[in-house]
């Protein structure tokens, strides 16, 4: 280290490690990297299975997502990024703060997001994109029904 | 862990030397990430709220992203998972050179860190070709015969407004459900993009400093350990945007 400092440990190399080490290491990674592409092709099936099934937006499914996708963020902190070599105390430094503000994140737009959804809490704009798209779901099957003159010019959302 | 053996955690704190026993610029580069993970959380968290609140009209991604490269045919995901699996991989790439550095193996960490900035490129480049379908759209206008979008256009010859079906995407409006699902796609995959493509940068200045030896002559490879927790955090990022955007 530069001569401003005490004569500090060298962090720098401390994770240096022989070959056999390196060995059992390499073995960890590869397995980790395996138990991912495995979540990642189940997850695929199961999102491509989930439209014939009507199983699309059950609260199982959201579940089941959120928490492989958990389980695979954990993995990559743990063992990619070796948050787990770390210790104990710079773990909780970084995690705690992170996981707090966003279980914070996630609290208030829950409590403070149904205003949004009552009745006269809609603004203009949303009404209109909303009767756009359910009259379209009715409606449009491809064909070019467009020469049909529109009510109300407050629709446009042509800017160019 | 036999890294952290001769550690004693109360003396640490005594001072002389680092109570988390790491280097400056590895701490630091933690910290920056967790604000940017924050940034990506707020991101997230909007967008979740946004697409309750348009629930009904919120269109699936299933029928939305259906394209592949060089064939004809409607596969669900099958593009943005063959993404997801490059992105990995290249972040076991990048976690391999780390571990060649901690051995002071400069043909491991140069193997390495290679495929990861090829894995990175390619990822860029399968993000540009997803946008382009996005932004161009279907010849119906709206996947699979449902959804679409029109806009009102002012007609001079009649003195009318005429409705038009819009294919494809702006911000504006786009063709598969309410302009918010454009907005937060091009938002959220654009930022998350650009971070992978800083990323790839990062990692090629890095790259032509093993080839020149700057490391070797250092003593230690920590570097490719700091631009390796930047390459795992874009991974990372990309399982949560991959989930919320893609899968739910």
């Amino acid at each position: 280290m530069s001569e401003f400092h005490d004569d500090y440990p060298s962090y720098e190399t401390m994770y240096n490690h022989d070959e056999a080490y390196g060995k059992k290491a390499r073995r960890t990674l590869w397995n980790v990297f395996w138990i991912m592409l495995a979540i990642t092709v189940f997850e695929l099936i199961i999102g491509s299975m989930a439209p014939s099934h009507g199983w699309s937006g059950t609260l199982g499914l959201k579940v089941l997502f959120i928490g492989l996708t958990v389980v695979k963020a954990a993995a990559i902190v743990i063992w990619f990024m070796h948050l787990g070599h770390e210790t104990k105390f710079f773990k909780y430094t970084i995690l705690l703060p992170y996981i707090t503000f966003i279980l914070y994140a996630i609290f208030i737009i829950l409590v403070e997001g149904i205003y949004s959804g009552q009745p006269g809490n809609f603004t203009r704009v949303d009404k209109i994109f909303i009767e756009q798209q359910q009259e379209l779901k009715k409606g449009h099957d491809g064909a070019v029904s467009t020469t049909e003159a529109a009510h109300g010019d407050e629709h446009s959302s042509e800017h160019h | 862990m036999a890294h952290t053996a001769e550690f004693d955690a109360k003396a640490a704190w005594d001072g002389g030397q680092s109570p988390f026993r790491i280097s400056y610029g590895k701490m630091m580069m933690w910290f920056f990430l967790v604000s940017d993970a924050l940034t990506f959380g707020g991101l997230l968290v909007s967008y979740g709220f946004i697409r309750h609140k348009y629930a009904d009209v919120w269109p699936k991604a299933e029928n939305v992203f259906t394209h592949f490269p060089f064939i004809e045919q409607h596969l669900p995901l099958a593009y943005v998972g063959l993404m997801t699996f490059i992105l990995i991989m290249s972040s076991v790439t990048m976690v391999l050179a780390v571990e060649a550095g901690h051995r002071m193996d400069r043909r491991g960490v140069t193997v390495w860190m290679f495929w990861t900035i090829v894995g990175g490129a390619t990822f860029v480049g399968s993000q540009a070709w997803e946008w382009y379908h996005f932004i161009v759209g279907t010849h119906t206008g709206g996947p699979e015969g449902h959804g679409g979008a029109w806009r009102n256009v002012w007609d001079p010859a009649t003195h009318a407004y005429i409705r038009q079906v819009y294919n494809g995407a702006t911000m504006a409006v786009n063709e598969y459900g309410v302009p918010q699902f454009a907005n937060y796609f091009f938002f959220i995959t654009g930022f998350h993009g650009f971070h992978v493509f800083s990323g790839v940068i990062i990692n090629l200045v890095i790259f032509l400093n093993v080839l020149k030896g700057t490391y070797e002559k250092r003593g230690h490879y920590e570097m490719i350990e700091k631009v390796g927790l930047y390459w795992h955090f874009v991974d990372l990022v990309w399982v949560f945007v991959f989930t919320f955007f893609y899968l739910l």
